[in-house]
C-alpha cells in the first residue's frame, strides 16, 4: 500500500468534523474557538496535501496559501480571545447558553 | 519505518488529540490535547515534505496560540478543572447530527473520486535547493502586496485584541466609585 491523497483527503475530512462537533456542541466559548482552530488546520493540511499531489509543485502555491492562513488565523485567535475576555468582564461568564440578552423574553 | 507507518501514527496522534480537545471535561487538559494535535499535523506537513510549515505550525500554533489559549482560560475561568456543571449546549444532540452528515457530504465525492486520483503520485522534488529559499522568492515576487496588506492586518488585530481586552476596565472603574 502507498500513500495517496485520499489518505490525506479523508484525514483532513474526519478532523474538519471533530471541530466542527466541538463548535456546535460546547457551552465554553474557549473550547468553541479552538474547535475553529481544529478546522482551520484541517483545511491547511487539504492545501499542502494538494500541493504535493498536484501537477505544478514547484509552483508552491500550497504553502503560501497555507502560511497566508496560518497568519489570518493567528490574527482570528487573538482577537476571538480579547472578544472572549471582553465578555466574561460583561457577564461573568463565558458559557454561551448565558449571553441571551439580545433574545426577547 | 516508512511513509505509510508514519502517516497512520500521526493520523492516529492527530486524530485522538482533536478528540479529546474537543470532548474533555476539563479545559486546561484540552489545550494540552490541543498541542498534540497541532504537533501531530506538523509532523503530517513534515510528510508531505513541506518542511517550513510544519516549522510554522509548532512556532505559532504549538507555540504562541496555546499559550494564548491557556492564558484566556485562567483569565476567564478559575482554574479549578472543573467546567460548567454541564459541558454540553442544549442542541448537541442535533449538533453531532449535523457534523456526522456534513462530513458525510465532504466524504462521498472523495471516496467516489478514489479511481481517478489514486494514481496522482508526487512528484520527486528538487532536493539540490532548499524549498525554503524558493519560498521566500516566490512569497517577495508575487505576492508582496499581499504581505503588506497581511502585516497591517496583524498590527490592527494586536491593537484591536488590546482595545477589546481593556474595554471593561474604564466602565468598572466608573462603576466601583459610584
Amino acid at each position: 500500500m502507498t500513500l495517496a491523497l485520499h489518505h490525506y483527503l479523508i484525514l483532513a475530512a474526519v478532523l474538519f468534523c471533530i471541530g466542527l462537533l466541538g463548535a456546535f456542541s460546547r457551552r465554553n466559548a474557549v473550547v468553541v474557538l479552538f474547535s475553529v482552530e481544529i478546522m482551520l488546520n484541517a483545511a491547511n493540511l487539504n492545501f499542502i496535501a494538494f500541493w504535493r499531489f498536484g501537477t505544478n509543485p514547484e509552483l508552491l502555491h500550497g504553502p503560501l496559501f497555507t502560511l497566508f492562513t496560518i497568519a489570518v488565523a493567528a490574527a482570528e485567535v487573538a482577537v476571538g480571545l480579547a472578544l472572549v475576555i471582553a465578555v466574561y468582564r460583561h457577564f461573568r461568564s463565558v458559557d454561551l447558553e448565558s449571553l441571551d440578552t439580545l433574545k426577547e423574553e | 519505518m516508512n511513509e505509510v507507518t508514519a502517516f497512520w501514527i500521526l493520523a492516529a496522534i492527530s486524530v485522538i488529540g482533536a478528540l479529546v480537545a474537543v470532548r474533555k471535561r476539563n479545559l486546561v487538559h484540552g489545550v494540552f490535547a490541543l498541542l498534540v494535535f497541532f504537533a501531530g499535523l506538523a509532523g503530517l506537513f513534515l510528510l508531505l515534505l513541506a518542511e517550513f510549515i510544519a516549522v510554522v505550525q509548532i512556532l505559532v500554533y504549538a507555540g504562541a496560540v496555546g499559550i494564548l489559549i491557556l492564558f484566556a482560560i485562567m483569565l476567564t475561568d478559575r482554574v479549578t478543572g472543573k467546567d460548567a456543571f454541564r459541558v454540553t449546549s442544549r442542541g448537541s444532540f442535533w449538533g453531532a447530527i449535523i457534523a456526522l452528515a456534513v462530513f458525510l457530504v465532504i466524504l462521498l465525492p472523495t471516496i467516489r473520486e478514489i479511481p481517478l486520483i489514486e494514481n496522482a503520485t508526487p512528484k520527486d522534488m528538487i532536493v539540490e535547493q532548499s524549498s525554503v529559499k524558493e519560498l521566500g522568492t516566490k512569497l517577495i515576487e508575487p505576492y508582496i502586496v499581499t504581505i503588506e496588506v497581511l502585516a497591517l492586518l496583524l498590527t490592527a488585530a494586536l491593537i484591536g485584541a488590546v482595545t477589546a481586552a481593556q474595554g471593561g476596565r474604564a466602565s468598572e472603574k466608573g462603576e466601583n466609585t459610584e
